[in-house]
């Protein structure tokens, strides 16, 4: 008797002992290994001989993400009389450089007691990466010339280079937006999803069997598939924060929720949103999208597949899953720039309606002018950026440039059509202010529909239907 | 069940919804100046007001009882067909589109008179514009002879209760939707491009605030036996219950009169204002000559169509006639060569 009572102590003893031992395990396995942030994940790869027990990397992607973060800031912070040599030298090393000596300094985010940072140089992270090497080679039909990507980010940052702040208001070229939202585009959008999630998904290429390259502690698969991750730009626990937390953090506005290891300091590589998972988590914190963890998702999920496969070549089922989830990706990401080019044309809308008002009244250009060019640059910059995917929808992006043009319609109705062949601005007279707001309402329908597009901002013609909705549709049959 | 839940939601939306005619809260107001007119005006006892008002003889007459099945079988038709419908919207961008490419009219900046004096004119102007729109259309209907086939479907009306004002043939529907769509797209398109996107409505309830005012003060009665008169003086600026009911009076006299919805103005200026007169019987209907449509409900649908086709094709005919007439050929060669 004494011993069934002993027994049946003892098993709930045991039972109880194991849950609560268990317990903090789960708790763990919850924040780290079920699927809510992107790596660590195991080796896979067979023979693999290294000491590395993590087979996740995107560490070039981040140091291109800093490298043009803080090519952003000398843009917009450059001054042409700088002794050193001016800005344009300093702005090429952020863009052509690899940091192979350590020596190229982090610009943005910098290290603040409200948000202290881990890193200072982007050597830290990477030192074999540049912007260049990446950038979209196609012709762009988006700016005069024919130039390839990377001459089109060289041209603007030679242009910049000898403009203080950047901002050129004769031809009406902000470069700060226009070469931030553009190598956006030409860079990370156009390697990830014209490259490592395009042919690098298909069967022969960087197959998972085979290291990525020689000596490497991950699949070609792994690999790719990591780097088309980082340059997306979420957070590695982007899935743990809100569009609002994950937006906040871009903005440096929020280091708890930033720090996620909570070990004082954000580490750049794994702990910050960059880029298009800032736009992402800007458009969603307004309810209406849900772009950062749809893409962020299936990321994760694309990831758990390739690393289930276990070194192995991927089953044809399992690249379909694959090639299905890239389609998601890169449809999505796709639709993030589509937004912007939609938000900003609303805002260059009304920043045309400022300058005809500055006109009229003869005061206040200056401030009209500054706002019009800096939206200007962010819409001509985004424009490009969405150019520079895998789809070639010719005839929306004749449309599209047709409509912007070259550059802004200026206050005197001047605008830039070509550049001559010593890299000077060609001008001509455009057509009326009021004709280029109609532009920019048709650029927003254009771009609307055609991407389906759900967070609208700034739409110019969005109060309307939310007016006639007040009013009540009267679809109904009545005599009156 | 959820279905049958969704159906009767469905088909008392309109008197849940202040923008409508026939909201209750509309409804109410109307019985209640009826009650107190009644009651005051034609001093009859409070037990003789309440059954006059409420007389079930007017309430389940076969043309009431038609119009209750006309109600429900458009709620649906509409619903199938809104979606192909020209919407406001369509209109509307067109309208501030259009705006872009001229320079008479340019965008206003003062905040005063954006956010004061832009959202009252916008209110006012709607309101009067879709006034006189109604009215245009109402005329058109009854002169001419295609539209009138299907108007008529609302005069074959013999009793008048608030919810005659659905029994609508389903083309005339569609003819007030675009009228609507019209009307409503170019006010909006045009404040919409003034006010730099910054209008909005002066509203009650979520209603226009004069749509308000004119449902408040009794709309409901205009399709009901109580024949509320204004004073002359304001007959020539508001259709009176009373003006409405001659309009559905049988007798010649009384035919292509009082177009109005709210204003009386615009048949004053177009020269059918007729007043009204304390106490005037009027047996509404159409004249003996055309009502062929009783209220059967498959006919109501089915003889307007009809009729209105054999016009166009009176029409077709005739045209055809003169054309060969024109161009000297017999219409016996013609018939022959075929």
């Amino acid at each position: 008797m004494i011993n069934t009572i002993n027994k049946d102590i003892l098993k709930k003893v045991m039972v109880v002992g194991t849950f609560s031992l268990t317990l903090p395990f789960l708790a763990i396995s919850n924040s780290y290994g079920d699927g809510h942030i992107y790596g660590p994940n195991p080796i896979t790869l067979k023979g693999y001989k290294g000491s590395k027990t993590d087979s996740t990397s995107y560490t070039g992607q981040i140091a291109r993400q800093l490298m043009h973060n803080s090519l952003k800031k000398i843009v917009s912070k450059g001054n042409p009389s700088d002794p050193t040599g001016g800005p344009g030298k300093k702005m090429l090393k952020y863009f052509e450089e690899k940091d192979k000596s350590k020596s190229m300094a982090i610009l943005d985010p910098k290290s603040s007691s409200k948000f202290p940072v881990k890193q200072k140089m982007v050597g830290e992270i990477s030192s074999g990466a540049n912007l260049a090497g990446k950038s979209d080679k196609r012709k762009q039909v988006s700016w005069p010339n024919n130039m390839s990507g990377g001459d089109v980010i060289r041209f603007m940052i030679k242009k910049a280079g000898k403009i203080s702040g950047g901002v050129d208001t004769r031809n009406g070229m902000n470069y700060p937006q226009l070469i931030s939202k553009y190598t956006m585009g030409a860079v990370l959008y156009h390697q990830a999803c014209d490259n490592y999630l395009d042919e690098k998904m298909t069967a022969s290429v960087k197959p998972n069997n085979k290291p990525y390259k020689k000596g490497a502690a991950y699949t070609g698969k792994e690999h790719s598939w990591d780097e088309a991750f980082g340059y997306w730009g979420a957070a590695a626990h982007t899935m743990t924060l809100s569009a609002k937390q994950s937006y906040n953090v871009a903005k440096k506005k929020d280091l708890k929720a930033a720090d996620f290891n909570k070990d004082g300091v954000v580490d750049l590589y794994k702990e910050m949103t960059y880029a298009h998972a800032y736009y992402a988590s800007a458009f969603d914190k307004g309810g209406k999208t849900n772009y950062l963890k749809t893409v962020t998702g299936a990321f994760i999920d694309g990831r758990k597949i390739i690393t289930a496969a276990n070194g192995e070549k991927l089953s044809s089922s399992d690249l379909t899953k694959i090639q299905d989830l890239a389609q998601v990706i890169c449809s999505n990401w796709e639709q993030v720039i589509a937004e912007a080019v939609f938000k900003y044309a609303g805002s260059v809308y009304k920043d045309l309606g400022k300058v005809e008002s500055a006109l009229k009244s003869g005061s206040g250009m200056d401030k009209a002018l500054s706002k019009y060019l800096k939206h200007w640059g962010e819409l001509k910059g985004f424009a490009m950026a969405l150019q520079a995917g895998p789809d070639n929808r010719s005839d929306t992006f004749n449309r599209l440039n047709r409509m912007m043009g070259f550059g802004p319609l200026m206050p005197n109705l001047s605008q830039v059509v070509g550049i001559d062949s010593a890299g000077n601005y060609i001008k001509d007279q455009g057509s009326s202010i009021a004709y280029y707001k109609l532009h920019m309402l048709k650029i927003q329908n254009l771009v609307g529909d055609h991407y389906a597009l759900k967070a609208r901002a700034n739409d110019a013609t969005g109060g309307m239907a939310a007016l006639i909705e007040k009013m009540g549709p009267k679809k109904s049959a009545e005599n009156d | 069940m959820d279905q049958f839940y969704n159906f009767i939601d469905f088909l008392t939306s309109n008197f849940l919804d202040p923008k409508k005619r026939v909201f209750l809260g509309y409804l109410f107001s109307g019985f209640l100046i009826a009650f107190l007119w009644v009651l005051f005006v034609k001093k009859i006892s409070f037990k003789q007001t309440f059954s006059y008002i409420f007389d079930k003889r007017i309430y389940f007459a076969k043309s009431a009882i038609s119009d209750y099945f006309l109600y429900a079988i458009n709620l649906f038709v509409m619903i199938i067909f809104s979606p192909i419908l020209l919407s406001q919207l369509t209109i509307a961008t067109i309208i501030f589109e259009f705006l872009h490419t001229q320079d008479f009219m340019i965008p206003i900046e003062n905040i005063f008179v954006v956010s004061v004096i832009i959202p009252v004119a916008f209110t006012l102007c709607y309101f009067i514009v879709d006034d006189f729109s109604k009215f245009l259309v109402h005329m058109l209907m009854h002169k001419i002879p295609f539209l009138w086939c299907f108007h008529k479907v609302h005069h074959s009306a013999e009793v008048l209760t608030p919810i005659t004002v659905f029994r609508t043939h389903p083309i005339e529907g569609f003819i007030f939707v675009l009228r609507n769509a019209i009307t409503q797209g170019a006010v909006i398109g045009m404040f919409y491009f003034i006010s730099n996107g910054n209008i909005d409505l002066v509203t009650v309830l979520g209603a226009n605030i004069f749509s308000f005012c004119f449902h408040l003060f009794g709309s409901n009665l205009r399709h009901s036996h109580i024949n509320i008169c204004y004073w002359r003086w304001l007959e020539h600026v508001l259709i009176s219950p009373a003006q409405h009911q001659i309009h559905h009076s049988v007798k010649k006299i009384h035919h292509d009169k009082n177009f109005g919805v709210t204003f009386a103005f615009w048949d004053l200026i177009f020269g059918s204002l007729v007043f009204s007169k304390i106490n005037q019987q009027i047996k509404y209907g159409l004249s003996k000559k055309e009502n062929y449509i009783k209220h059967n409900i498959f006919q109501i649908y089915i003889f307007p169509i009809r009729e209105s086709l054999n016009i166009l094709f009176t029409i077709f005919k005739k045209n055809i006639i003169r054309l060969c007439n024109f161009f000297h050929v017999s219409v016996f060669k013609f018939k022959k060569g075929f």
